[in-house]
């Protein structure tokens, strides 16, 4: 993939779209074969692949008893980062969530949640963003915050590696849409019609924020 | 940003998460006071006796109250995606057993804080002429308690039938440290403070050391398996 471009992973469940990016992130480790992120080896040289990538799960590597900000912190200080308040502050508010800073993350709802997550690749840089179903649980601002996220992370030239069953500007704007099948990738012509692919309606369909 | 400062983050987070929580610290000063409690009340009103066996009944209290601890040194992670969540991020992975060894031997090191003074009460002993020997037994052999406790329960993490795993696989190689630990209090609490019971101490430092370099040393191969 070229630096700052989008690949949108879709196929039907349990097709391998999680583990693809697994790998990627080097959660799981190859069985056979390698690949390659920024010329790092997946097998070789996981430490530079994780300083390279941010992977963005379902649930999301967030505790519930630690604060909306404090979860930030923690992020920074394993992402070997000295936290900064300005900066924890400023992602806060382009995730909406500025406001519950200092709440407990059990208090919030999926959709926070989710925010926040997406908070946690936004407090350190990354080259290769790695998006397991980012509009899972969110709203119609939610979903636009992701699309302007993704938006942002192009512009900078960071990869994007999209999983989704929704569709989203995200989705349709990638260059490139690959579907998996039984562990193989396989590039969809442009002619393609995406939402063959897709199981789940778009932002119109989807319940405005309270 | 080195591996002290990544494991001091996992330990400042975990400290945290306990001191709102309160999960761990609760139920293991509970736990232990009755072990305690028990045995004091089923060996009777003989002093000498009591006192004679009070080394190994702390052990047998510190050992079941650390397993407690242990089982929960993972349990905080679960809702972040397990393991997987501090596996994600970058550097070496050692930060992470370190991280979890540091928050487990506070946690062990504060409930021991309470278990000593309520065993001299309830073995009506008095401890403190003892208090340098015992504290240098109790650190001793929190320490290497800890380090294999917080290896194993990584190894048993993910697996569906940990609470049964973890004491089978931890308990045998325990031995060492469980050994040298209860001939230690017991040695210091009948008066032999520079006898024997140094050469058990050394003994217990030198397993903390051996235990430290294996674990160290294996834990990123383990956590990739």
């Amino acid at each position: 993939m070229e630096p700052g471009t989008t690949l949108c992973l879709v196929g039907p469940n349990g097709a391998g779209k999680t583990t693809l990016l697994k790998l990627v992130a080097t959660l799981l480790r190859p069985s056979s074969g390698d690949g390659h992120v920024m010329g790092h080896s997946l097998k070789r040289d996981p430490d530079a692949v994780r300083m390279l990538t941010g992977l963005l799960t379902v649930r999301g590597f967030l505790y519930d008893d630690l604060s909306a900000a404090e979860n930030l912190h923690f992020t920074m200080r394993m992402a070997g980062l000295k936290p900064d308040r300005g900066v924890i502050a400023g992602v806060l508010e382009r995730i909406g969530l500025d406001e519950v800073a200092d709440n407990r993350m059990r208090t919030f709802s999926t959709g926070m949640r989710k925010r926040l997550a997406l908070g946690q690749l936004l407090v350190r840089p990354i080259q290769v963003a790695l998006l397991d179903e980012p509009y899972s649980g969110l709203d119609s601002q939610g979903m636009r915050l992701v699309d302007e996220v993704v938006s942002e992370f192009k512009e900078v030239g960071t990869t994007v590696l999209l999983a989704s069953h929704q569709d989203g500007a995200a989705v349709r704007e990638a260059e490139k849409t690959g579907i998996l099948r039984r562990g193989h990738l396989e590039i969809l012509p442009e002619s393609e019609p995406l939402s063959r692919h897709l199981s789940v309606g778009g932002p119109a369909g989807a319940p405005e924020m309270d | 940003m080195s591996v002290f400062h990544r494991a001091w983050a996992i330990v400042w987070k975990d400290l945290l998460i306990e001191a709102r929580t309160k999960q761990s610290f609760n139920a293991m000063v509970f736990f232990a006071a009755l072990v305690l409690f028990i045995f004091s009340f089923a060996l009777g009103p003989d002093t000498e006796l009591l006192q004679r066996v009070a080394g190994g009944l702390l052990w047998v209290g510190i050992a079941f109250t650390g397993l407690l601890s242990l089982s929960r040194t993972y349990q905080n992670e679960e809702t972040s995606g397990g393991l997987e969540g501090l596996r994600a991020y970058p550097g070496d992975p050692r930060a992470i057993y370190l991280g979890k060894l540091l928050g487990n031997i506070v946690m062990l090191l504060l409930v021991e804080a309470v278990l000593f003074p309520a065993a001299g009460i309830l073995f009506q002993a008095n401890l403190w002429p003892y208090a340098g020997g015992l504290i240098a037994v109790a650190v001793l052999g929190t320490i290497g308690f800890s380090l294999v406790g917080t290896f194993y329960s990584a190894l048993t993490v993910n697996l569906r039938a940990r609470e049964v795993m973890l004491p089978l696989l931890l308990f045998p190689a325990l031995v060492p440290v469980l050994l040298g630990a209860v001939n230690a209090t017991t040695l210091i609490l009948q008066g032999n403070l520079m006898g024997e019971a140094v050469m058990w101490l050394r003994v217990l430092g030198a397993f903390d050391i051996i235990f430290f370099v294996i674990c160290i040393w294996i834990f990123p191969i383990a956590l990739e398996e």
